[in-house]
């Protein structure tokens, strides 16, 4: 197989778009799909300063060298769980990620605010880890993001992360998420604004920009993973995708075009977020969930019981 | 013979048959979208040939956790 633009040989084919491209060339059609979500969406600003979730995974790691490549203001977050056998290889792995690239990076110890995954777990009792740990993850971005005056909070999220998602929700016909799912969400309510730039781009094709920009696989997967998330829905679209070449972007952007704004009319307005009287964290409660989850481990190790630390944990996958 | 490392489970198996990366693809039960199949620095199309006495890893795409 020869590449569509220069007829080198090919070494990424791409069924979705009925072509193939040298890495060369794959590199400028990868770059083009980031740029043109930037721009369809009003993601960054000229002159804002990005901050970008770094979990250790391909995805995200990409994110990060593509908007660095790009020009952007980039600086890197990574939540430190405290996970044995598995946090510090993911964040010696991104140190040595972040530094001949120039990218700055804040580390969050989660652990050193009293939220140490492994004991998270202990004080769950058996309710679903990745939950929780999502949140306490989503907390310290935001909360990052908001002391570190970011304008922007982008994630490594890809199209097949995307859809689904937005299959799930469509299989639950969930007006509030459905109303709210999008790879841009405007700043509000103290959070900063949230951007997906990889959602046009394949799982395969972030893989395979990670590996031919010599982008490392992280090597110690976190040990309560039960796999990735949606991975039953994943495989589904994946068929559709075959016989369908083009599916799945067409599924999500028309969903974007067509179907989100007819959700927002019935969805209701959200309720009203006050500062968490704790961290000042947006919140609807007087204190949010994730001080919830804190006061338990806390009270775990003292030996006494509080209930409802956990409320609203659902099914979740990192 | 061809010599398979899978990842991330990190099994070695072999092929008695070389051929082209498609059929090692069948063989695997793979779509050439859902795995990557690495030669050194290079990544293969499904229409290369393997040459007999070469080893290929071939990577899930899928993200873990
Ligand atoms: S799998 Fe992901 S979400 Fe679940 S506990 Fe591990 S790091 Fe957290
Ligand atoms: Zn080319
Ligand atoms: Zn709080």
């Amino acid at each position: 197989m020869k590449c569509r633009r220069c007829k080198a040989p090919a070494q990424v084919k791409l069924p979705s778009h009925n072509t193939g491209f040298c890495p060369d060339c794959f590199f400028r059609f990868f770059s083009g799909q980031v740029a043109r979500a930037i721009k369809d969406h009003a993601m960054i600003a000229p002159g804002e300063r990005v901050l970008v979730a770094l979990s250790g995974g391909k995805d995200s790691l990409a994110l990060a060298h593509e908007l660095k490549e790009q020009g952007c203001d980039v600086t890197g977050l990574h939540v430190y769980l405290g996970i044995p056998g598995s946090s510090d290889a993911s964040l010696a792995h991104i140190r040595a990620f972040c530094e001949p690239r120039g990218i700055p990076l804040l580390v969050h110890s989660t652990p050193d605010d009293g939220l140490a995954i492994p004991e998270v777990k202990e004080a769950l009792k058996g309710r679903p880890i990745c939950s929780a740990c999502g949140k306490i993850k989503r907390h310290a971005f935001n909360r990052a993001a908001r002391e570190g005056g970011f304008d922007v909070l982008a994630t490594g999220h890809n199209l097949d992360d995307e859809t689904a998602r937005l299959f799930a929700n469509t299989l639950r016909w969930d007006a509030s998420y459905l109303s709210d799912q999008g790879p841009c969400l405007p700043a509000e309510d103290g959070f900063a604004r949230k951007i997906k730039p990889l959602y046009r781009l394949s799982e395969f094709e972030t893989a395979c920009y990670s590996f031919l920009k010599g982008i490392d696989n992280v090597v110690a997967p976190c040990p309560y993973s039960s796999g990735a998330s949606f991975t039953g829905h994943k495989v589904l679209l994946e068929d559709l995708e075959h016989t369908r070449p083009g599916a799945k972007i067409m599924f999500y952007e028309n969903f974007l075009k067509n179907g989100r704004e007819a959700f927002r009319s019935v969805a209701g307005s959200s309720p009203a977020l006050t500062p968490c009287a704790r961290c000042g964290s947006p919140t609807v409660r007087e204190t949010c969930g994730v001080c919830g989850l804190r006061r338990m481990v806390a009270a775990r190790r003292a030996g006494l019981f509080v209930e409802d630390g956990a409320a609203g944990l659902e099914d979740e996958a990192c | 013979m061809i010599t398979v490392i899978r990842e991330p489970e990190g099994q070695t198996l072999t092929f008695a048959k070389a051929g082209s990366v498609r059929r090692l693809l069948n063989l695997l039960g793979e779509r050439c979208t859902s795995v990557l199949v690495i030669r050194g620095r290079e990544l293969l199309t499904e229409d290369r040939m393997l040459r007999p006495g070469e080893t290929v890893i071939v990577r899930s795409v899928r993200s873990r956790g």
